[in-house]
């Protein structure tokens, strides 16, 4: 098909305001259209697959006529690691919008929020599969307003503090993320990934300098790398759990891409051979080491079950970060760009975990939880299921792709001896994954019986569990699929 | 081929319906019961039908010259030596700035047709009042000499006087006071800059003063003259620190008016600005003002968007948004790129619109004694509709993507970074951060405070229409910009064929 992308985009745009309306009589058709939906995008990004696999450039691209003046035309793209990106992106969509149906079931106003939902998955998907920097500026920004709403207006205890944290954080970001994509415009004189990647390279390097740090700075709040991580754990905890699903899941990783896309794919191949190259890819590294041990070790006394999990999640943003930092080399970028995925589902799941007993318990504190283990055996699975593979404990994902991060790592070790060090904390940093996995895993689910009458939640929250745990398996078992599809985009 | 006619047509039509209002609008109010609004309606339907005729044949007029679009002088003698050698001065941006003007200016009267203030519906001399505006500062955008520019430039700003009047309160008689004083401190400076001009150049037509400032090889007088004249325009546009009147004059007139001024007669001042520092001055050679005025307008923003983020009545909040409003056009201006000022005209309408279309909100929300951000506490759920008009128009300010104030944003500070004023575009996109927290601040009164009584208020449905007609248009040109930066390319091409 000629539209295959565009569709992606039209189909949900077109849909928002039937899930309004329907939202309006029922409470549940609005999720089973997102679902729908995701569905349908999945398959259309399916019939892409093969295009990318056995093409020549491994690339597949739609552009059509939008702001000419400005050089930005509505290009939508997709190679291995976008289209990856996008179809767990949908996956998730997917667990959180039939997560909803019994989970946000007793709350008011569901019409707007699933509405909100609609919206926000345009910009998701958007956010990986255009290769035009307006537009993914649009799209970046897209994912948050209806994050900002969905947030404030179902979210838990003080809601919109916590919503407007998030977002004048990000907004802040974004916009130094708007005044490098301005001073690439102005250098260049074009908007396009592909066409700006060589054009820097006759460009002044001072300037690239700066492009290069506003935009990963930018990125970077929204990917909460220490220390502009202060947004995350209050936005991911206070937020519902299908939406904490999403944002611990593919919107912090969407920070991840694009500094992988656009920093490092785009900007970064212009100084790559200068000094401050190299210096820039360090300061990655040792940002990361700071990320990854300062979650780990604040997940390892947090109490409050969700905040826990947000801890997790910075912790992991510094594995990606270490990742991204071992740039030019295959293996780690293949590893970076699974562990992203791996650790969507995981995460996804981890949160939809937590939230089902979260609503089943109406407490948040591990300390009064215990023993829920007989009491709630699907969602004891889907959370240990969760737990280790956030560990990097074989079978589950993570452990995978932080295997082949490390394998590059010890790859880079030889060229550039400055990675000996990191790459050993960065092991250390692992062993505390495990740590705090295992305690939330014993308060919550071991241990004496607290509550009597818990039990698992109803059948659309096990449903949308169940496909995520099946997955995280599967992926550790079978990453193949997603080995492949990455490792045939090439970013230089 | 564009006659003076063609130019002048607009102007005379305005005029000329503002002299018929009066006495046609009393008859209708002699119409009592549903017919009397419809007959209102009707009657400006005709006089915006007809303007937009005007407006529209100059236009088509002009695109019809052949290409390179070129600067259309008009005169009234034909004689180049003249004073007047050009009345009228026809190109791109004159004729965007009318259309704009008067398609802006036909949904704010809509808005005032339907507006109540304090119990009673707008007097036939408010309507005559604002047609006769319009009609200024249609003159002002078509003005080919300082002369004229001059003459319906302070005709606007006295004319806007009586809208801030129009309340007749202590309070409203204060503002105006102020804004009079500042006006005409300001109109006695251009005058002797103006004077002291004519006294170097012998003439008075924009582009013969440019050329005869180009060529004088002493400019210390023209230094000193600058001065009289930057600051003269630079009080009409309320740049800091001549920002006082502003705030004072918007929260005193009724919201119809305060809408309509902001969307037109500040869009106006900015023009001002825009044509004589960048057509006329222009840098390097005839005077290098870059950096005085990009001071200036660092501190516009800044002073803007801190006095906003203190401030807890919500229609003085919006005024100090357009003070901030004039430091991102200043940014624009000082960079003196093609982008730059494309990134102004289309900052003109987004700015405008979205301006207007918050004050308008206010309004609403005023007559329902609603004026503090306290006020505001849980009206998201009581007003659903007008609050979300409310939330477009304030992610709009904010440079939100997918609202008409991002591309503006985008377009002034691209031209800031190209004019090599780096450090400017960094203070914008900062004040912009802050722009968006006092915005939110506001937004998280509307959705997340408990409100102080329970129960729907009633919205009013016919005022409900401007406003979403505004609200749509913002997101329009949001998303697809197109539609009005195809009207304003040809000034890129333009802007290098300057004479």
């Amino acid at each position: 098909m000629q539209n295959t992308l565009l569709l992606t985009i039209i189909l949900p745009a077109a849909a928002a305001p039937f899930v309004y309306f329907l939202g309006k009589k029922s409470s549940r058709y609005p999720a089973f259209i997102i679902a729908l939906i995701c569905v349908i995008n999945i398959a259309l990004l399916s019939i892409i697959v093969p295009t990318i696999l056995n093409g020549a450039n491994h690339k597949y691209v739609e552009s059509y006529y939008w702001i000419p003046v400005l050089h930005a035309s509505f290009t939508l793209f997709a190679d291995g690691i976008s289209l990856s990106m996008a179809i767990i992106t949908l996956i998730l969509i997917l667990a959180a919008a039939l997560f909803s149906i019994n989970y946000m079931q007793e709350k008011k106003g569901l019409a707007g929020y699933y509405t909100l939902l609609t919206l926000l998955s345009i910009g998701l998907v958007g956010v990986f599969i255009t290769s035009n920097l307006m537009l993914f500026y649009f799209c970046w920004e897209l994912m948050l307003l209806p994050s900002y709403f969905i947030i404030g207006g179902w979210g838990y205890r003080e809601p919109y503090r916590a919503a407007f944290k998030f977002f004048i954080f990000t907004h802040a970001g974004a916009i130094f993320v708007l005044l490098g994509i301005g001073a690439i415009f102005m250098v260049t004189g074009d908007l396009d990934m592909f066409q700006t990647q060589n054009a820097l390279k006759a460009a002044n390097p001072e300037l690239v300098k700066w492009i290069l740090l506003s935009l990963t700075v930018g990125f970077a709040v929204k990917m909460a790398a220490v220390p502009v991580h202060m947004w995350l754990p209050d936005a991911h905890s206070e937020a519902p759990a299908p939406m904490s699903a999403l944002l611990s899941g593919v919107i912090i990783s969407a920070g991840a891409y694009a500094i992988l896309r656009v920093s490092l794919g785009t900007v970064f191949p212009a100084v790559m051979a200068t000094s401050f190259g190299s210096m820039f890819l360090h300061g990655l590294t040792i940002f990361g080491i700071i990320s990854a041990f300062f979650g780990s070790l604040i997940a390892l006394v947090e109490t409050d079950i969700k905040r826990i999990i947000a801890y997790s999640s910075i912790a992991h943003m510094g594995y990606v970060l270490f990742g991204l930092s071992l740039f030019p080399f295959q293996e780690p970028v293949t590893g970076t760009v699974l562990h992203l995925v791996n650790h969507a589902v995981s995460k996804g799941l981890f949160f939809l975990s937590a939230g089902a007993v979260m609503k089943q318990l109406e407490i948040r504190d591990i300390r009064e939880m215990g023993g829920l283990a007989g009491q709630m055996p699907i969602t004891a699975t889907s959370s240990t299921v969760a737990a280790l593979s956030i560990a990097g404990v074989p079978p589950f994902a993570c452990f995978m792709s932080e295997f082949l991060i490390f394998v590059g790592a010890f790859q880079a070790i030889n060229i550039d001896n400055f990675y000996l060090i990191p790459t050993a904390l960065m092991l250390v940093a692992t062993v505390l994954s495990l740590a705090y996995a295992l305690r939330f895993l014993s308060h919550v689910f071991l241990g004496s019986t607290k509550h009597e009458k818990a039990t698992d939640p109803l059948s659309f929250m096990k449903t949308a569990m169940i496909i995520l745990a099946v997955l995280t398996v599967a992926l550790g078992v079978w990453p193949t699929f997603f080995t492949q599809l990455i490792s045939s985009a090439s970013l230089v | 081929m564009i006659e003076l006619l063609d130019a002048s047509l607009p102007i005379i039509a305005f005029v000329l319906f503002s002299l018929l209002t009066i006495p046609v609008v009393k008859i209708i109010n002699k119409v009592k019961g549903g017919k009397n609004i419809l007959l209102k309606l009707f009657w400006f339907l005709i006089i915006f039908i007809v303007t937009g005729v005007a407006v529209a044949n100059l236009a088509l007029k002009y695109y019809a010259e052949p290409s390179p679009r070129p600067f259309l002088n008009l005169s009234l003698t034909g004689d180049a030596s003249a004073i007047f050698s050009s009345m009228f001065l026809v190109d791109a941006v004159s004729v965007y700035m009318a259309i704009i003007f008067t398609g802006v200016s036909a949904v704010t009267i809509l808005y005032s047709l339907f507006f109540i203030d304090s119990d009673k519906e707008l007097s036939e001399r408010y309507y005559a009042v604002t047609l006769m505006i319009i009609g200024c500062v249609t003159g002002t955008v078509l003005a080919g000499d300082f002369l004229t520019l001059f003459i319906f430039w302070e005709a606007t700003a006295a004319g806007s006087s009586f809208l801030m009047l129009y309340q007749k309160t202590a309070r409203s008689l204060h503002a105006t006071i102020k804004y009079l004083v500042m006006i005409i401190m300001a109109s006695a400076f251009i005058i002797y800059g103006l004077s002291v001009i004519y006294a170097i150049t012998g003439t008075l037509n924009f582009w013969e003063v440019k050329h005869a400032l180009a060529a004088l090889a002493d400019k210390r007088l023209l230094e000193i003259v600058f001065v009289f004249i930057a600051a003269g325009y630079s009080i009409e546009a309320a740049v800091v620190p001549f920002h006082m009147w502003l705030p004072d004059a918007y929260t005193a007139a009724p919201a119809s008016s305060s809408a309509f001024l902001s969307a037109l007669v500040d869009q106006a001042s900015y023009y001002v600005l825009l044509r004589v520092l960048i057509y006329i001055l222009t840098p390097p050679t005839v005077l290098p003002w870059n950096f005085m005025f990009a001071v200036l307008s660092a501190l516009t923003m800044i002073v803007g968007n801190l006095l906003a983020l203190t401030e807890r009545d919500v229609k003085r909040l919006i005024a100090y948004v357009c003070i901030a409003d004039v430091g991102y056009n200043l940014v624009a201006i000082t960079s003196v790129t093609p982008l730059g000022i494309m990134g102004n005209l289309y900052f003109f309408l987004a700015g405008g619109i979205t301006t207007a279309l918050a004050f308008m909100i206010i309004g609403v929300f005023n007559s329902m004694g609603i004026k503090n951000m306290e006020d505001f506490s849980g009206v998201g759920r009581r007003m659903p509709l007008t609050s979300l008009a409310l939330v477009l128009a304030a992610f709009s300010f904010a440079g939100v993507p997918a609202f008409a104030g991002f591309i503006a944003k985008y377009l002034v500070f691209t031209s800031a970074i190209e004019a090599n004023m780096g450090w400017l575009a960094i203070v914008g996109v900062l004040t912009s951060v802050i722009q968006a927290a006092y915005l939110l601040r506001l937004i998280n009164y509307m959705y997340a405070k408990k409100p102080k009584e329970e129960g729907k208020i009633k919205e009013p449905k016919k005022l409900l229409i401007p406003i979403f007609i505004l609200a749509a248009t913002i997101v329009v040109l949001g998303v697809y910009p197109n539609i009005v930066l195809n009207l304003i390319e040809p000034v890129i091409q333009q802007f290098q064929l300057m004479p």
